[in-house]
């Protein structure tokens, strides 16, 4: 059986997993950090069930910090409480008591500022792939995997889950991009699961762009006990499949995409925009030099963009070169 | 690279050993083992990645689902896949056989969760010792150096005993556990290596392993020992911590188990599985074979060399058959000796060629010229692993091209027609028997043919009708 690996990076912006906590009036379905943490584990113990090869790595997204949480390579042994429990399988215990230790760990550490800033889920992401590339390095520039276990040439199916809580935060869209591009390199697929929250555009093209699958749970409907079954139930069935069995098992894919893009000047999320025609950057108004690479734009086409866009009417591409705009809701 | 493809796709389509066995099995029987989480864990890490998914998805469902909804998410082409997975699922029990409708065996299915989500009393992943202070704890090392030892001394044995060279006997028990497997047998009054001994020299460790189980699997049923008792041992061991101390009681065990639980320790410690650190000792260390057994590519110690330290392959074969194998391990020499004739040995490397007499003797001990590519390929040199292909093609070719070379003698069971006394009398037998069809070789200067043993018959009868005008030797 081929090793897969997983990497889970969950957002623990704590604002707005209290939002997502807020009893009926707000929510329909109120669902802790709590419960979803004891959900997550044991997702991470079926991961690992499948095969004994299975690796596992865990990054968290606080506020303002990325925090690499658990690692089966380098599992922190110190922190992995002695006692050992003659009803629970060993890895499972190690891998449970490691990631609440280190969440809870850090969350103490948080409680001392007043103001949150947002979530550092391009950070545990890139962080992600950074731990992709090192495990599918070839074990001979890398003795330390090969004294892991790892058989040479043998790459653990790479994939990336990520668990989001927060919404889209615009001036990430240059690194998320970056980010899906080296996943695409280091062949990972990404997954994303949209707890609570509107939709996220950026990680929705994530997931679109590496083959993953995108789930936003929007219908939290019914008991909370009901709820946790279907988001297990939902989780398991579209997230623990390694992509090669998802050629047998087909898992859900979006129908629509969002593929709005954000503007580089002001990063707000844009329908329509102007791409530079050198170095495709992408602007919400027409500009007489691309800020990126200094390119002039010819002073014609800029008084006959800037009367379109004042007009409005109908959708304008841009300096030279059209913009996809689509899947726009 | 391409050994690297086609390894995992192959293990896809044939299922773990251990499954048929268990498919073998009354419903009732695995119902009973399916109570421990420990076996059920076990179980679904031997069953294929597309069986493990269905079960994931059924495990979290409360209700029964419909089949056609479950359907509903198989891609089309791979329909017959699904098909299999389930069939075999179906033959495990751990799906009950029914058209309409999916869900999980409910035995199977709480304690699947409960092996998942951690809790339950069921003592099932093994309970530890306590802390013992007047022992120094046994090392990960010391136990690897253990279950080398008591493993190698099997197989090295069972090589051995080919070539008249005396070694370590292993224990009694073990010695018939592979005269009932057919590995070894007696000929010629001496307990000898069979061909399919010679073929199991060659496999992986942990195939190895595994063929022996399921000997001893098969015959704790003849020894009346209950079987869910020896499978939930085994697999509780196999969920154990390498480099822990176990206590052998189990809390809630009727005596019955706890005999066969001591019988087992004892046999398991014969083959290396675990360690105790003495026979009436009430605890045991597992060691890797038997922390590794579900796994599929486990780091066993026996692949590698104990001293040397080479972690996976060690033999370079170059374009001239000639084979230098980096190891001081005797049994890693003594299985290169079955199809590689030794030249010269130093510390650290033994130098040999592959040449025909020495590949026509391992044939000739029922090793197939697939088994020795693959033994080659299996162990090659890292260095090896930049070549591609991996061996160089003319002596991999050469190998099969030898094998080609037994099967050019056919042999038929037959008798042999001569000393005719008139080539009128050779003649009219022959093409009596030439009626029949029944002729393989035929010679008229020599006057004698060669028919197949059906036809002797009536040949018989024919000569003798004829008053015995000829005769048969």
């Amino acid at each position: 059986m081929k090793a897969s690996h997983l990497s889970v990076v969950i957002d623990l912006s704590l604002t707005h997993w209290e939002l997502s906590a807020r009893e009926p009036p707000e929510n329909t379905d109120p669902l802790t950090l709590n419960a979803f943490l004891s959900q997550l584990l044991v997702f991470l113990n079926a991961h690992i069930a499948c095969s004994h090869e299975n690796t596992l790595a865990v990054f968290g997204a606080f506020p303002g910090k990325s925090v690499m949480l658990y690692s089966s390579t380098d599992p922190a042994r110190d922190l992995v409480s002695n006692t050992i429990n003659a009803n629970a399988y060993p890895p499972f215990n190690a891998v449970d008591s490691a990631v609440v230790q280190r969440i809870m760990a850090e969350l103490d550490l948080l409680e001392n500022h007043e103001q949150e800033a947002p979530s550092a889920l391009v950070g545990a992401l890139v962080k992600a792939l950074c731990y992709v590339n090192r495990i599918t390095l070839p074990p001979s520039s890398n003795s330390k995997a090969q004294a892991n276990g790892f058989h040479p040439g043998v790459l653990p199916d790479p994939r990336i889950l990520i668990l989001s809580v927060s919404p889209d935060l615009s001036t990430s869209y240059i690194p998320i991009m970056n980010s899906i591009f080296s996943a695409q390199k280091l062949k990972t697929t990404i997954d994303v699961c949209q707890i609570y929250g509107p939709n996220t555009v950026f990680l929705q093209q994530a997931a679109h762009l590496t083959g993953g699958s995108y789930i936003f749970l929007e219908r939290r409907d019914a008991l909370l006990q009901y709820l946790i079954a279907r988001l297990f139930a939902c989780t398991c069935m579209s997230f623990l499949p390694p992509p090669s069995i998802r050629k047998t098992l087909s898992v859900p894919t979006q129908e629509q995409v969002d593929f709005r893009a954000a503007c580089f000047c002001h990063k707000k999320i844009i329908d329509i925009g102007f791409v530079c025609s050198v170095c495709l950057s992408i602007y919400c108004q027409p500009l007489p030099v691309c800020t990126t690479c200094r390119t002039k734009f010819p002073m014609k086409t800029l008084q006959r963009l800037s009367q379109v866009t004042s007009g409005s009417s109908g959708p304008v591409t841009n300096n030279g070169v059209g913009h996809s705009k689509n899947g726009v809701r | 690279m391409s050994i690297h493809l086609s390894a995992p796709a192959e293990q896809e389509h044939s299922p773990h050993s251990l499954i048929p066995f268990l498919q073998s099995q009354s419903q009732s029987l695995l119902t009973r083992l399916y109570q421990r989480p420990s076996a059920c864990l076990s179980i679904f890490r031997l069953l294929a990645p597309l069986q493990q998914q269905i079960v994931m998805n059924l495990l979290w469902l409360e209700s029964a689902i419909a089949s056609s909804t479950m359907a509903a998410w198989v891609v089309r082409d791979a329909k017959r896949n699904y098909d299999t997975a389930l069939l075999s699922l179906f033959r495990l029990h751990i799906l009950p056989t029914s058209p309409v409708k999916l869900a999980l065996n409910p035995t199977f299915k709480s304690s699947m969760r409960q092996s998942l989500t951690g809790g339950g009393a069921t003592g099932s992943f093994g309970v530890p010792a306590d802390m013992d202070n007047s022992y120094s704890p046994m090392t990960v090392e010391a136990l690897d150096g253990y279950a080398l030892e008591r493993w190698e001394t099997i197989l090295h044995y069972m090589v051995s005993s080919g070539t008249g060279q005396t070694s370590l006997r292993p224990s009694k028990d073990v010695l018939f556990l592979l005269e009932q497997s057919g590995l070894m047998g007696s000929h010629n009054g001496s307990f000898q290596i069979t061909s399919s001994g010679f073929q199991f020299l060659l496999h992986s460790p942990h195939a190895q392993l595994w063929a022996l189980l399921l000997e001893y699997l098969r015959m704790a049923e003849a020894r009346s020992m209950d079987l869910v008792e020896v499978l939930s041992f085994l697999f509780m061991l196999s969920t154990m911590e390498l480099g822990r101390e176990y206590s052998t009681e189990g809390t809630n065990s009727t005596p019955a188990a706890v005999q066969t639980q001591k019988a087992m320790l004892s046999d398991l410690r014969d083959y290396g599985l675990l360690w105790q650190r003495k026979p009436s000792s009430r605890r045991f260390y597992p060691t890797r074979l038997s922390t590794t057994l579900t796994s599929s590519s486990p780091p066993l110690p026996t692949s590698s060399g104990p001293s040397s330290g080479v972690k996976e392959g060690f033999i370079v074969l170059e374009t001239n058959y000639r084979v230098y194998a980096y190891t001081d391990n005797p049994l890693q020499t003594a299985v290169l000796n079955l199809f590689v004739s030794l030249k010269y040995r130093f510390p650290n490397l033994v130098v040999g060629a592959i040449t025909r007499e020495s590949v026509k003797k391992a044939l000739a001990n029922g090793i197939s010229a697939e088994q020795i590519i693959s033994y080659l390929i299996a162990h090659a040199h890292p260095q090896m692993r930049k070549n591609n292909p991996l061996l160089p093609v003319t002596v991999q070719d050469q190998i099969r091209l030898w094998e080609l070379e037994r099967n050019r003698l056919k042999s038929h069971e037959g008798f042999l027609y001569t000393a005719f006394a008139s080539p009128a009398d050779y003649q009219l037998v022959l093409n009596y028997a030439k009626q029949l069809d029944v002729v393989v070789w035929e010679s008229g200067a020599k006057r004698c043919f060669f028919a197949t043993a059906e036809g002797h018959a009536h040949i018989k009868g024919f000569i003798e009708r004829r008053t015995g005008a000829g005769g048969e030797v």
